[in-house]
């Protein structure tokens, strides 16, 4: 068995700015390497990330080190392995389901579309990031969470909280001050919210949950929403820009995708190149050999699918590209094993179906010109933090 | 090795060698079989190798089974199961594993 090696050299402000020529690197020289800034262990291949999410008894999401608990007041799920995490998830699983996306979420989703891809300006240069990927993302969650009240302004404010609160590592007491503030409102919201879902309940996911046979404790109902607010914006606006732009600096792909309709490859494939969730954390519960290399129990073990993604292994030598019409093969955008997205019924459904191809009716001849522009921000969550595209 | 034979919805069939101790999700994904995605991993939590199954064989669903197939993208049927959830074991030979008709 050999030494663990150590990364002395790269940064978290690094990963954050361009991670990827460092993943490709890590993934030819050292798969699994201890990142000496974080003294985390940062998986890169796929075929060790995939199998570490599928084996929780070893490694596992219970770290009551991490700053998720002060950030959301609250051991969520994502926190739980076992029938704990199962029991909170499945309290909310309905609301997600294939079904209800057909019966309630898919036709509301496509008015919602509809109402703010046509406030949009024909002819004009705006930034579809902040004038449709983050302010769609936030009402439809509204409906599906139970929250209609909360503006898009308010949902997307909480979630930005909930999220600089779970990945301040560095105990910043400002950070927790602003995730505290957005905590009191939305419980302020909730309480508020419960007698109209006890009277009038519905398929949203704050009324299943109150309204099931053997409801979970309210705490970690309000829990569960907040998880569901603080992953539920970011990820399908992160996911929206970064398929656009993916499209609109590929114009061949482009063509091609409008002409036969492949808006759901073009899904998948925007968040294979760029996944919206870029790493996860788990906690090592006995001694395992991860690759080549021996690792003890307590060690904190990064599984960084936005490299499995791109492994020469799966994906051959252009995973770096984005490909609509490459080779299928399945990515890890989602996850895998016990905490396997939720979302990603209503994430395919939602962009991949009613989105994309509603979005380019109107604009088919979209263009991004200045492409240099376009900032790209994020080490646990990425995406673009700009996209300036003139509407045709 | 136990022979498993998938049966898309146009009719098309294909046998395959399954390991025993892998199960029916593991088989099928390594195999290309159409319809069955895994993504979970058989964690029981993304009800996207949804199967029919009409052999005794394989017992019955379990309640948390019951459960995440209510979350199935297609039509469930009293002999719908989740195939991750079915171990291949030598007694299993010969088991015909239907797909569903993918909902558009």
């Amino acid at each position: 068995m050999r030494n663990l090696p150590v990364d002395e050299a790269v940064t978290l402000a690094d990963l954050s700015r361009d991670p990827y020529p460092i993943y490709k690197r890590m993934r030819a020289e050292t798969p699994v390497v201890r990142m000496a800034q974080t003294k985390r262990i940062l998986v890169t291949k796929a075929d060790l990330t995939k199998w570490i999410k599928e084996n929780p008894e070893i490694f596992s999401s219970d770290d009551p080190t991490t700053p998720m608990k002060p950030a959301f007041q609250a051991h969520t799920l994502m926190r739980k392995d076992g029938d704990e995490h199962r029991a909170e998830r499945m309290a909310m699983q309905p609301a997600f389901s294939p079904k209800v996306i057909r019966t309630d979420w898919g036709d509301l989703y496509r008015k919602i579309a509809e109402d703010y891809v046509g406030r949009l300006p024909r002819g004009e240069t705006v930034d579809l990031f902040t004038d449709l990927c983050g302010p769609v993302a936030a009402r439809i969650l509204a409906h599906m969470l139970g929250l209609e009240e909360a503006t898009d302004a308010e949902m997307q404010d909480w979630s930005q909280r909930l999220i600089d609160g779970a990945g301040n590592f560095g105990y910043d007491p400002a950070l927790f001050e602003a995730s505290d503030a957005a905590n009191a409102q939305m419980n302020a919201l909730f309480d508020r919210l419960i007698p109209r879902h006890q009277s009038e309940p519905n398929n949203s996911a704050f009324s299943v949950m109150l309204n099931a046979k053997n409801p979970i404790p309210l705490s970690q109902m309000y829990a569960n929403i907040k998880i569901a607010i603080g992953g539920g914006i970011n990820e399908p606006r992160d996911a929206l820009a970064t398929i656009v732009y993916g499209l609109l600096t590929n114009p061949d792909q482009f063509e091609e995708v409008k002409r036969r309709d492949l808006w759901m490859d073009a899904f998948e494939e925007g968040v294979r190149w760029v996944a919206p969730i870029q790493v996860s954390g788990r906690r090592t519960t006995q001694e395992v050999q991860i690759g080549d290399y021996l690792i003890g129990p307590e060690e904190r073990v990064m599984t960084i699918q936005a490299s499995a993604n791109r492994d020469e292994a799966i994906f051959g030598d252009d995973g770096e590209e984005f490909n609509v019409f490459r080779d299928k093969h399945p990515h890890q955008s989602f996850g895998s094993g016990p905490h396997h997205c939720a979302g990603a019924h209503v994430a395919r459904r939602t962009l991949g179906e009613i989105m994309l191809p509603l979005l380019f009716d109107r604009f088919p001849n979209m263009t991004l010109e200045r492409p240099q522009d376009v900032v790209w921000s994020g080490f646990g969550f990425r995406g673009p933090l700009n996209l300036p595209v003139t509407l045709n | 090795m136990t022979s498993i034979t998938f049966v898309q919805p146009d009719g098309s069939s294909k046998t395959v060698n399954a390991a025993d101790g892998d199960n029916i999700m593991q088989t099928a994904v390594a195999n290309n079989i159409a319809g069955i995605l895994g993504e979970c991993g058989g964690a029981m939590m993304c009800a996207t190798c949804h199967c029919y199954v009409e052999d005794t064989r394989t017992g019955s669903a379990s309640d948390g089974e019951e459960v995440m197939l209510e979350c199935a993208e297609d039509e469930i049927r009293p002999t719908s199961r989740l195939s991750c959830q079915i171990k291949v074991t030598s007694e299993l030979d010969g088991l015909v594993v239907h797909l569903p008709q993918p909902i558009d």
